[in-house]
């Protein structure tokens, strides 16, 4: 809305990013520390700067691959996730099914337990099926613990699309399923992006599951990866922070890409169309 | 008291039955059981070619000393018809355990032969995951006197052995040779030092220990009151924290958390915190494991290489206690590869696997007879000291009881609580009493 | 397209492989916790590790505690230098067979007492739990134990009497093969709630309760704020937003259990460089007090995640700000109202079902928070950043205890469900209202 931004919001901006990432920073500037810098002082730049510890984060364990399962699951788990929850979100939010709020309620307690203490049936579930130590066997947990939130974002933004649009397209003879994917979704494409982006992240960032089922070092995902990194008594700081320095730049890229997506949408579809 | 003698020597009767019907049955037996695995006893030799081909799975916390592989490759070297494959754990005690609950509870049979800390077998034991193995024991006659008696009991439970001891560990004081000439005798020496020295050779402070709310807290309070003579739970499995010596020991440890020589943050150190501030010379003392050796004399991390001396801790009114640590090796119940994955156990925590153990990983041999070989004392300064393998010898064990991790949360609580300044010595140790004894008689 | 659903065919059809996944993976065990927290249900004690509704006898202890015992007691009568004794450990070696046949007698029990025996003979662990336990009468059951009891008793009182020695350590051992066969009677280990009502009333639940409401209210209130606050800010439109927006969102893309390892890093007293700058801008008197006091251990573990988790509320607003129409403000505008009344009068009003959405979830995982909690402080110092989920883990996993740890849960369930519910109903939802309200 606002067309020209003066210096002081760029001053202000820089400053607010600053702090926001001020930690991240840090666990850069530490990951080109050599080892003996890391502790005792609080220096923020070597004078020696070194990427020994770039080194040992890729050769001490195969983080190319925990980043490579992390990706094959979240993105997995994203498309399946927002398919299935795209589709229960029209049926709730334009269809005239029955029991809504039953639906959306059963829906909302499933996010209510404590993770943690549906850790073991899940885990004789998976095991049952035999999907230990693949892919599909996080899969299906992760779709389910994020298909709440997905039906709740989009439940949202469904309900916000203008029903004339919806009755035009049906006078055009359009059946509901090509309303919705012709219409309904192109125009909540800001709701299913970021709906993309935070069911992505948060399969990226689940640990307990993914300890527990894939025990296996070639199936293991980033954050359970990063754990092992840490032997009993010490915890190597300098391959912990370039690991996690390495794992970031994905997901960095990732959002840079699909943040555009976030804007288009409803309100400029619907001026268009 | 005395039903509970009754009951380990009923346990042990029924044990000695057991392995009477084993070794006096019929072929099957005597081989005893497991007709696939069907490895023969010796293990290395030409009997091999014509035995299946298994595959055994190990888990084990993660290790970076490169030991685990080489006691693998070695294993399958002389035992060529078994595979085995080493599954990583969490190198977070706790969070290891969990997954083996996790795990275990649902009778996975994924992992045959499993690394456990000195307090799980006796847990694991009465949640019957874990495999006798006193049979095997008797029918290759390995004789547990070799081993130091506090780990050998360690992995008993209701006079059943389910745990093979792998190395042991203690607690010792570190100190800085170049500002210590004596390391102190007593608590009130270390005390006096560590006041006093403070601030030396650009040290900041006095003394290092582990205060903060985990298990480590609890091996640090076992040694002061192991040393003013308490006990948490005695012989007859009864609880008796709440006595004049616990709450001596205790209160030892509160004057010197609150003490100035310790870091201000003192209550959020564990071994980690203990380690990084003595490799960077800010203590004169340190109570840590005997890892601590090692990590001290790498010149390239350490600025104390060369200055560190290490002697038993300081003792109170009753000697000198250090907590024993260390590690056990036991069988999954439900493996289906009980042979095999005992073979491993035995070359693990024999002799040979011993050797390469301390070798490679530099972790403290439980057979006592192994500190004479040369091999051993040229892995590590320790092992060649005669003090280290007598504090080894007699270190105090934790409390054998299956609901371990009840009592070890609930001292955790209420010394953190203690430590804290919440509540006094006196309390604590009241408090622990009341809630040990409702925690048993659950 | 011969076959064509109705609207409200399609209707369920649409809704349904979510919701059959939802109750198969979630509430499924959901359920199971519920039932598991009616029974004193602990892993580590093989008398309660099941759920039984009624008595049972674990066949897999019992037969292989039966052939030694029936054996032992048979020479233990041979051996009593007293003919009293003598009689006495008769009389219980006849009762012991007699209960024992009284066991085979039952329904199908001797085929598979016989299986059992066979794999105990092979040292096979029973897996399979229709083979290992068998369902008894309850009363039968009482009578066994009862008798048990008493013959232990006896022998122990006989062993203890005697001169022989040699026969007073044998009846002292069958006296304990005794009580080993009285573990494998499991009686029914139904509690009811009897579990709920210790720890509604365990002071420990209530200070883990406290500390979760603490986190949790302040934790989402900031997140809140400071989100509407950054969506607002990346809103608009300006040279390099994406890279502003990208960056935004670095925090909430580091993985908690890893992002809870580099605060402890960041906090620690003697090397952190989060301490060490809040102890030199006076927010603290010593960098020490971060972590290991109860008040700063609270703090630190709002702060580190207020910054891990603002950027999730943050870009959840942001998307609810894309569906207002511009249109809306250009005509405030030409109306002639400043900033802050267009905030409050169009911005705040359309963004509420995002705003309910955001806030709902945030605060379902707060309550729930585990990951950070147990990485950076473990619930200590003294339990003073124990939340409930971690009191729950310790009791489920560290100390086996099914049945108390799924009370605890459900509580957590429970109150969740309540906050919920307000939330829902004081802010309101049109998400309820349908096609069929038109």
């Amino acid at each position: 809305m606002n067309k020209r931004a003066g210096i002081g919001f760029y001053i202000f901006l820089v400053v607010f990013v600053f702090f926001v990432m001020f930690p991240f920073i840090w666990v850069f500037l530490t990951s080109i520390k050599p080892p003996g810098e890391i502790f005792n002082n609080f220096n923020w730049f070597t004078a020696d700067p070194s990427l020994a510890s770039y080194e040992n984060a890729i050769t001490n364990r195969p983080l190319f691959r925990y980043m490579w399962n992390s990706f094959v699951v979240s993105t997995l788990t994203t498309l399946i996730a927002i398919g299935f929850a795209s589709v229960a979100a029209y049926a709730l939010t334009r269809l005239p099914i029955r029991f809504k709020g039953v639906i959306l309620g059963i829906i909302l307690a499933a996010s209510m337990f404590p993770q943690i203490a549906i850790i073991s049936p899940i885990y004789n579930f998976v095991t049952a099926v035999g999907l230990r130590n693949s892919y599909m066997g996080l899969v299906i947990p992760y779709i389910t613990v994020s298909l709440p939130l997905a039906i709740w974002i989009l439940a949202t933004f469904f309900q916000k699309i203008p029903w004339e649009l919806e009755e035009s397209a049906k006078l055009d003879g359009a059946s509901p399923f090509q309303t919705f994917r012709k219409i309904i979704f192109p125009l909540a494409a800001p709701g299913v992006f970021t709906t993309g982006i935070l069911v992505f992240i948060a399969a990226w960032n689940e640990y307990l599951f993914a300890l527990t089922i894939n025990t296996s070092d070639e199936w293991r995902t980033v954050p359970v990866g990063i754990s092992f990194y840490q032997s009993q008594f010490t915890i190597p700081w300098g391959d912990i922070s370039a690991a996690t320095v390495l794992v970031t730049i994905p997901i960095v890229i990732l959002v840079l890409i699909f943040q555009r997506r976030i804007v288009a949408g409803l309100t400029s579809g619907s001026v268009k169309e | 008291m005395k039903l509970w003698n009754k009951k380990v020597a009923g346990a042990t009767v029924l044990t000695m039955s057991l392995l009477l019907a084993a070794c006096s049955g019929d072929d099957e037996s005597t081989d005893t059981g497991n007709n696939d695995a069907g490895s023969d006893t010796g293990g290395d030799d030409g009997a091999t070619e014509e035995q299946e081909q298994v595959t055994i799975t190990y888990a084990a916390g993660v290790d970076v000393t490169g030991a685990t592989d080489k006691l693998i490759e070695e294993f399958e070297a002389q035992n060529p018809n078994i595979d085995v494959e080493y599954r990583e754990m969490p190198a977070d005690t706790g969070a290891s355990h969990d997954q083996y609950v996790t795990m275990f509870s649902s009778q996975d049979a994924s992992i045959d032969v499993f690394d456990a800390d000195v307090i799980w077998p006796a847990e694991f034991a009465q949640g019957q995951y874990a495999l006798e193995l006193d049979r095997f024991i008797e029918a290759d006659g390995i004789n547990m006197d070799d081993y130091f008696p506090g780990t050998v009991a360690s992995g008993q439970f209701n006079g059943r052995q389910y745990a093979m001891p792998k190395f042991t560990d203690a607690g010792l004081l570190y100190y800085r040779t170049d500002i210590v000439e004596t390391p102190p005798t007593t608590w009130d020496e270390l005390m006096t030092m560590a006041a006093e020295l403070q601030g030396e050779a650009g040290t900041e402070f006095g003394y290092l220990m582990q205060a903060n709310q985990y298990e480590g807290m609890v091996t640090n309070a076992i040694e002061f009151i192991a040393s003013h003579g308490g006990q948490v739970v005695d012989e007859n499995n009864e609880v008796v924290v709440n006595s004049p010596e616990t709450i001596a020991g205790i209160q030892t440890m509160i004057d010197i958390v609150n003490s100035d020589f310790v870091p201000s943050n003192i209550l959020s150190f564990q071994e980690t915190e203990t380690n990084n501030a003595w490799v960077g010379g800010q203590a004169v003392f340190a109570r840590n494991w005997p890892y601590m050796q090692s990590t001290s004399a790498d010149e390239e991390a350490s600025e104390v290489a060369g200055n560190v001396g290490f002697a038993t801790l300081p003792e109170g009114d009753a000697g000198s206690a250090a907590t024993l640590g260390g590690w056990m090796t036991m069988i999954n119940r439900y493996s289906e590869n009980q042979e095999a994955a005992w073979e491993f156990v035995k070359f693990m925590t024999g002799a040979e696997g011993q050797t390469i153990s301390a070798v490679e990983g530099g972790r403290a041999p439980t057979i006592e007879a192994l500190y004479e070989e040369t091999e051993v004392q040229e892995a590590a300064t320790l092992f060649a000291n005669e003090q280290f393998v007598e504090t080894l010898q007699n270190a105090v064990p934790r409390p054998v009881t299956p609901i371990y991790p009840r009592i070890s949360d609930i001292m955790q609580v209420q010394l953190s609580r203690a430590l804290a300044g919440e509540i006094t010595a006196e309390e604590a140790a009241a408090n622990m009493q009341e809630e040990m004894e409702a925690a048993m008689a659950e | 397209m011969k076959f064509q659903l109705n609207e409200k065919q399609l209707g369920y059809a649409m809704v349904a492989p979510a919701l059959i996944l939802v109750i198969l993976v979630t509430l499924w065990p959901v359920a199971q916790s519920f039932y598991n927290s009616l029974f004193d249900y602990r892993l580590n004690d093989p008398s309660r590790s099941e759920r039984f509704l009624s008595s049972n006898m674990d066949l897999e202890r019992y037969a292989n505690d039966y052939f030694y015992l029936s054996r032992d007691l048979e020479a233990l009568e041979g051996q009593a230098p007293d003919p009293d004794d003598a009689a006495a450990v008769a009389e219980i070696s006849q009762e012991f067979e007699a209960y024992h046949a009284e066991l085979l007698e039952m329904d199908g029990l001797a085929e598979q007492y016989e299986e059992v025996e066979g794999m105990i003979a092979s040292f096979t662990a029973i897996a399979d739990r229709d083979l290992k336990y068998a369902s008894v009468e309850n009363d039968w059951a009482e009578g066994f134990k009862a008798f048990l009891d008493d013959a232990s008793e006896q022998l122990t009182t006989i062993s203890q009497n005697t001169e022989n020695e040699e026969f007073s350590v044998t009846a002292g051992n069958v006296a304990g093969s005794l009580d080993s066969v009285n573990t494998a009677v499991i009686e029914s280990n139904f509690i009811g709630f009897d579990n709920y009502q210790r720890y509604l009333t365990d002071g420990r639940m209530w200070q883990s309760m406290g500390n979760t409401m603490l986190f949790t209210i302040v934790s989402v209130f900031a997140e809140l704020v400071l989100g509407l606050m950054i969506a607002l800010l990346i809103n608009r439109a300006f040279v390099g937003r994406g890279i502003v927006r990208a960056s935004v969102l670095i925090p909430w893309a580091i993985p908690t259990a890893v992002a809870a390892m580099m605060w402890g890093f960041l906090y620690d007293g003697q090397t952190g460089i989060v301490a060490h700058y809040f102890e030199q801008f006076g927010l603290i008197d010593d960098a020490s007090v971060l972590l290991s006091t109860g008040a700063g251990g609270m703090f630190s573990v709002i702060f580190a995640d207020v910054w891990k988790t603002t950027p999730y509320m943050a870009l959840l607003l942001l998307a609810g700000l894309q569906t207002i129409p511009g249109s809306l403000y250009e005509a405030a505008e030409v109306d002639g109202a400043g900033k802050m009344q267009q905030f409050w009068k169009i911005t705040l009003p359309l963004l509420k079902s995002s705003i309910l959405v955001a806030l709902l979830f945030r605060t379902l995982d707060a309550f729930r928070v585990f990951d950070l909690i147990f990485v950076l402080t473990g619930g200590g110092p003294a339990n003073a950043t124990e939340s409930i989920s971690i009191y729950a883990y310790i009791t489920l996993f560290s100390q086996s205890n099914f049945g108390a740890g799924s009370v605890l849960s459900v509580i957590v369930f429970i109150s969740v469900a309540i906050i919920s519910t307000l939330f829902i109903k004081f802010i309101g939802s049109d998400l309820f209202a349908g096609k069929t309200g038109r």
